[in-house]
């Protein structure tokens, strides 16, 4: 018999044989990439693969993730919607703006938002965040994993005009997007202190590591404007 | 101060209060359309931290949170869907294309290396192969159903090939179909590719014929990139293995990726294939700045440039003299 342990508001652990990261299926019977649906006490999990997801093994390695059922989030770099399919089904009665430049990434997108109402998608260059200031409101948190050399100057950009007050910014940096040959320690360190320094007002920086065994070169940033 | 929102344009005062609303109507798609309207946008943005939601409230655009909600998810879902339909342009549409005949050729060419295999067991001395053996076997099943008419009848008659049973002959004949409809396939693909690069970028085909010109738009990612590329980027647009070791292990640079095709450069001789391949990559650049500026044709573009090679080749007539391989001892030069 599976056994459901509640890990944060919306993330659980279900136990059938083993250990697995899951979410309340919001749209139930229906899977997204391949997942698996668990039934416990008549509700339907779906399972959540740390691999596919930055922000699951995020969850993994104990960051603490600020999400309420009626969080509202700015997600930038939604691909073809693994990880939104999860934060959708953790605020269920809140909202997840869906930020993708890829129109073919924004196909699949599409796909889910019809499903999901909460999740609302948006075709835009995350680093112009100007070009839907007249859709989004102010949001709880905002989700970064665009994979860019200019990550760091993006999320600044998008936590001045968005994040509200003491809220919270999380952040995927990929070394090897940054810089192909060099030492992937010496780019987080760097990284980190862009964020820190180069932008008005700065971030500060409550927790980084990196994203082992899940993804290689991967680093997870929490992060608050000072 | 003015907001522009995706549900009308409103006038604050300093406080944030809304002293004055234009709103728009409620309808799906001419919210979408004003929405797409705003994205480039740089004037009247809404204030950093500005709550739209509670202004859509305040102003009485909605009279819920939940309708608030309910509506901005259709606009944003319609707007998505026109931005993406809009996204398949024309040079979209060849790419697909180029990526089809890439997969049909692959598939042809295996599939009808497996029928060769195959039918060779029971008429190896047929000498057909690729198409014409796929028509063949479609055609006739066993060498027995031959006619005399046909030049292959006697050897035929006398092949050593072992008798085709008729369920065997059943399974091959219909396989032989499916690899003759992937030869045609094939061909309808190429037409659509030329009568379509004819339409999007006539000066690319002009310069590089069509199918060279489909497939650099391919690799470049669309009519746009290409024209964006430097000529020099142009000249090794799929040589990027020999470009990473350039690059890495200061291997002597590529001189050409996949332009080599065109005929100018392959036909030359190698001593001035380097220089020919510059001016050709530097027309396909201007070729494709053409296509995608203005769109209007211009034939001069190979006359100019065939008179360019003509010029190389004329001052290039022979082979530059060997020059001393690095790492062997230098000799003394010797004067005359
Ligand atoms: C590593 S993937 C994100 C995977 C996704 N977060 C998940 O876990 O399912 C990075 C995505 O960011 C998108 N991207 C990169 N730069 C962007 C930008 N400036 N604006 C919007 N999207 C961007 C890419 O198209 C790609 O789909």
């Amino acid at each position: 018999m599976a056994e459901v342990k509640k890990l944060s508001d919306g993330i659980f652990e279900v136990i059938k044989g083993k250990k697995q990261l899951a979410t309340k299926n919001l749209d139930p019977g229906k899977t997204v990439y391949g997942e698996k649906l668990i039934q416990v006490e008549g509700i339907e999990y779906r399972t959540w693969d740390p691999r596919r997801s930055k922000l699951g093994a995020m969850i993994l390695k104990k960051f603490n993730i600020p999400l309420k059922e009626d969080s509202k989030v700015l997600y930038l770099g939604g691909a073809s919607g693994t990880t939104i399919s999860h934060v959708s089904d953790i605020v269920s009665e809140g909202a997840v703006y869906a930020v993708e430049f890829s129109p073919r990434s924004m196909r699949d997108l599409i796909g889910l938002a019809s499903r999901r109402k909460n999740v609302y998608p948006i075709l835009a260059d995350a680093g112009k965040p100007d070009s839907y200031s007249h859709l989004v409101e102010p949001v709880d948190l905002i989700f970064q994993d665009v994979a860019q050399p200019n990550q760091a100057e993006i999320a600044a950009r998008n936590a001045i005009r968005f994040l509200k007050k003491d809220r919270y910014l999380l952040l995927s940096i990929k070394a090897r997007s940054i810089d192909t040959v060099a030492n992937p320690k010496e780019v987080f360190k760097e990284e980190v202190r862009k964020l820190e320094k180069a932008f008005e007002p700065g971030f500060e920086i409550l927790n980084a590591k990196d994203l082992m065994p899940y993804h290689e070169d991967h680093l997870g940033v929490v992060a608050k404007l000072k | 101060m003015k907001i522009n929102t995706w549900f009308g344009v409103l006038e604050t005062d300093r406080a944030g209060k809304i002293l004055e609303s234009r709103l728009l109507s409620k309808d799906v798609r001419e919210l979408a359309l004003h929405s797409l309207s705003l994205r480039d946008n740089r004037s009247d943005l809404s204030p950093e931290g500005f709550d739209l939601k509670a202004a859509a409230l305040e102003c009485g655009f909605v009279e819920s949170s939940a309708e608030y909600y309910s509506l901005l998810h259709k606009i944003t879902l319609e707007a998505a869907k026109l931005q993406v339909s809009g996204a398949l342009t024309p040079d979209q549409r060849i790419i697909q294309a180029v990526e089809a005949l890439d997969d049909v050729n692959e598939t042809t060419n295996s599939l009808s290396e497996r029928l060769s295999e195959w039918y060779g067991g029971y008429f190896p001395e047929s000498g057909l192969a690729g198409e014409d053996l796929s028509l063949f076997i479609a055609k006739y099943g066993s060498r027995e159903n031959l006619d005399p008419q046909d030049p292959l009848y006697s050897k035929a008659r006398s092949s050593m090939g072992a008798k085709l049973e008729p369920a065997d002959e059943v399974l091959l004949k219909g396989f032989a179909e499916s690899v003759c409809s992937l030869y045609e396939r094939r061909r309808q693909i190429e037409t659509y590719i030329e009568n379509s690069m004819e339409l999007v970028a006539p000066n690319l085909k002009l310069v590089a014929g069509p199918m060279l010109g489909a497939r650099l738009i391919s690799l470049a990612g669309s009519l746009e990139k290409l024209a964006e590329f430097p000529s020099s980027t142009i000249q090794v647009i799929g040589a990027s293995k020999a470009l990473f070791k350039h690059l890495r292990a200061r291997a002597p640079s590529p001189k050409h990726g996949i332009i080599y095709s065109q005929p100018l450069i392959n036909t030359a001789p190698w001593w001035v294939r380097g220089k020919i391949a510059r001016a050709v990559a530097s027309k396909l650049s201007l070729a494709a700045r053409i296509d995608f500026y203005s769109g209007k044709k211009d034939p001069s573009l190979t006359e100019k440039l065939e008179t360019k090679v003509l010029l190389i080749r004329t001052l290039n007539p022979r082979p530059p003299q060997k020059k001393q391989e690095s790492g062997a001892k230098p000799r003394k030069k010797r004067r005359k």
